[in-house]
């Protein structure tokens, strides 16, 4: 980066620079002029009285039943957890800013060594309180054991304005199965910056599934490394934006080794000025013979003013393979809406059956019954919210 | 009381000047069934998606009366409502919607726009299972996305049985015939003569006679060019299967 570059005050803040459009990856979401105003971080801040307790009831797996591990402005809050943490070492060397400044920067986060089937889901609640603004960062280090499996969420909730920065390590074991659901459901005047990276080796079953509703500016990395052959990956997610929101994710699937299989699903609906963001990129290695990975990402545009950017990317190194991407984005289909009308389903209501229907199928990739409903439940009191507000 | 009153009806594309239905003129009464027959392009589907009150068609001159009503006022959900129903010649696929979840959104909307209460789910399942089971609708369709991967036959018994759901006074099927084989047609028939009673009437739209082998009306109109230019009884549609449409195509010109 040029040092010639005056920094600007959110950068003085943070003593980092942010990265800016002339960077490829960061094209569209130009943190240098997206950020505006300075987010100090390692500030120590106490919640008051009752704002925990209101998060918490306000996250949409309040009624699942869960092992939750909870974090109060980036520090461990043992008196709402059920689990504490465990010794497991962060392996990962990113060079990607958000991962720069989490490693700088995070006082905390959920470390877990998953050994045998846990089948009560593990959830993990980042809340920030309402404080004046700053940096929260937290970074989380998760083992799936050989033959383990799990389920684990990540609930991301606040008020106020704060820029959230969260890292989630993942290691999944031989034969071993993990289900991760993440919801981003910060504050409106917050910033959501993440990367998740996830190691996934011989024979495991990795289904990721992000849900981002919150924040004025999300940025959501992904990393996943296939590391032994016969592997699967499910990533997949949903956007419900409103308003000026932006959010922007990146992911990059790395074939390292043959006989391992991909597939990417994102959802994304959006209303007002709201802007998405998809970039998937999948490399295969030399020598990923029969690799299948595949990725699409489908836009529902809701207003005029909505807009959403995707890109796909392929780089392929292996001449076995088969790798695919597709990329829609348009308006509710006129004939299903008229359809649903003929049946007597008034406009309103048909329009949010079928808003509810298209992130629906990102939803189907969530496996338990029960974040599944609450995903799905989620999604229904958006679109009413949304109609209320005309 | 006429259920339906077509009175001297012109209807154009909105965005083109050529006019479709050209003077068309039709009464129906509660009970009667009445088949519209005519060649390709005389406009049998423009006039079931004008009485549906589908987009992108202008009513240029004449009315349509329903229950006393002025139906092309109304949005598609209140004609509906009101008993409105139409069986699609291409039934539309909805990914993500059940079947089962749109019937039942489908019928409480209807009932609450007619102040009636809601169906409860055991009573709406009871229902549901009962009108399936007769039209030779699985569970497993049920339980499928509307019309998804649906053959062509599953598509018009799932048309049906909307209907035998929604119980509708007027029902207009539009060339519900087409791509069915022998077997699905009569399975498909034997469903619209069940629904047949002294309170609801139908329109039946086909090219072919065949349907009418099954669902005898009791009236025949021949469409022409946008109107209808001759009304005769069941044997009527005998001679054009005879004659073909030639002749009274040329009689409209």
């Amino acid at each position: 980066m040029n040092a010639a570059i005056a920094r600007t005050a959110a950068e003085e803040a943070l003593g980092f620079h942010l990265p800016n459009r002339r960077m490829e990856e960061w094209r569209w979401t130009d943190l240098r002029q997206l950020i505006d105003k300075p987010y100090p971080p390692r500030q120590k801040v106490e919640a008051k009285g009752g704002d925990v307790e209101r998060l918490l009831a306000s996250s949409p797996f309040a009624g699942v039943a869960a092992t939750r591990m909870v974090f109060v402005n980036g520090e461990y809050d043992a008196k709402h957890s059920k689990q504490s943490n465990a010794f497991v070492e962060s392996t990962a060397a990113l060079d990607d800013p958000v991962n720069l400044m989490n490693v700088a920067f995070a006082t905390d986060g959920a470390r877990l060594r998953i050994e045998g089937n846990v089948d009560t889901p593990i959830e993990f609640v980042f809340i920030s309180t309402d404080a004046s603004p700053r940096t929260v960062a937290t970074r989380n280090v998760i083992e799936i054991a050989d033959d383990a499996s799990a389920t684990i969420i990540e609930t991301h909730l606040g008020e106020g304005s704060y820029l959230a920065n969260s890292v989630t390590e993942i290691r999944i074991g031989h034969n071993a199965r993990l289900d991760r659901v993440k919801v981003e459901l910060e504050s409106h005047d917050a910033v959501h910056l993440a990367h998740a990276h996830v190691i996934v080796d011989r024979n495991a079953a990795f289904r990721d599934f992000t849900l981002t509703a919150g924040a004025k500016l999300n940025r959501q990395n992904g990393t996943f490394r296939f590391i032994g052959e016969f592997a699967d990956a499910k990533v997949s997610g949903a956007y419900l934006l409103a308003g000026k929101q932006h959010a922007d994710t990146r992911l990059v699937v790395g074939h390292e080794v043959a006989n391992c299989a991909s597939r990417e699903l994102f959802k994304c609906v959006m209303d007002g000025h709201a802007r998405g963001i998809f970039q998937g990129k999948v490399i295969v290695r030399p020598g990923a013979q029969k690799t299948d990975g595949k990725q699409s990402s489908h836009a529902l545009l809701l207003s005029e003013t909505a807009e959403f950017d995707a890109k796909p990317e392929l780089e392929i190194y292996a001449d076995d393979v088969a790798c695919g991407h597709g990329a829609t984005s348009g308006d509710l289909n006129h004939d299903h809406v008229f359809y649903l009308k003929s049946r007597g389903i008034p406009e309103a209501e048909a329009k949010a059956l079928l808003i509810a229907a298209f992130v629906g199928e990102a939803f189907d990739t969530v496996h338990h019954d029960g974040i599944r409903a609450a995903l799905e439940d989620f999604a229904a009191r958006w679109l009413t919210e949304r109609r209320r507000k005309g | 009381m006429t259920l339906l009153d077509i009175d001297n009806l012109h209807v154009k594309l909105e965005d083109e000047d050529r006019e479709i239905i050209r003077g068309l003129t039709l009464a129906v009464n509660p009970g009667e069934v009445h088949a519209i027959m005519g060649p390709n392009g005389s406009g049998k589907s423009t006039l079931s998606y004008v009485l549906s009150g589908r987009e992108g068609y202008q009513v240029t001159e004449g009315s349509v009366t329903y229950k006393g009503e002025d139906l092309l006022e109304m949005p598609p959900e209140e004609r509906a409502a009101k008993g409105v129903f139409l069986a699609f010649q291409y039934p539309i696929e909805i990914p993500g919607v059940a079947t089962m979840q749109f019937l039942k959104v489908a019928l409480n909307s209807q009932r609450k726009a007619r102040g009636e209460k809601e169906l409860s789910t055991p009573d709406f399942m009871r229902l549901v299972k009962d009108r399936a089971a007769k039209l030779n609708v699985s569970q497993d369709m049920l339980k499928r996305p509307v019309n998804v991967g649906f053959s062509g036959g599953e598509k018009k018994r799932a048309e049906i049985l909307q209907m035998a759901v929604l119980e509708p006074s007027l029902c207009i099927l539009d060339e519900t015939d087409s791509g069915l084989d022998i077997d699905a047609l009569r399975v498909v028939a034997e469903g619209v003569n069940a629904l047949r009673s002294p309170d609801r009437a139908m329109i039946v739209i086909t090219h072919y006679q065949r349907l009418l082998d099954y669902i005898v009306p009791d009236f025949v109109h021949v469409l022409s060019k946008g109107r209808i230019v001759k009304s005769g009884d069941k044997s009527l549609a005998l001679e054009l299967e005879e004659k073909g449409y030639a002749e009274f195509t040329q009689d409209a010109a």
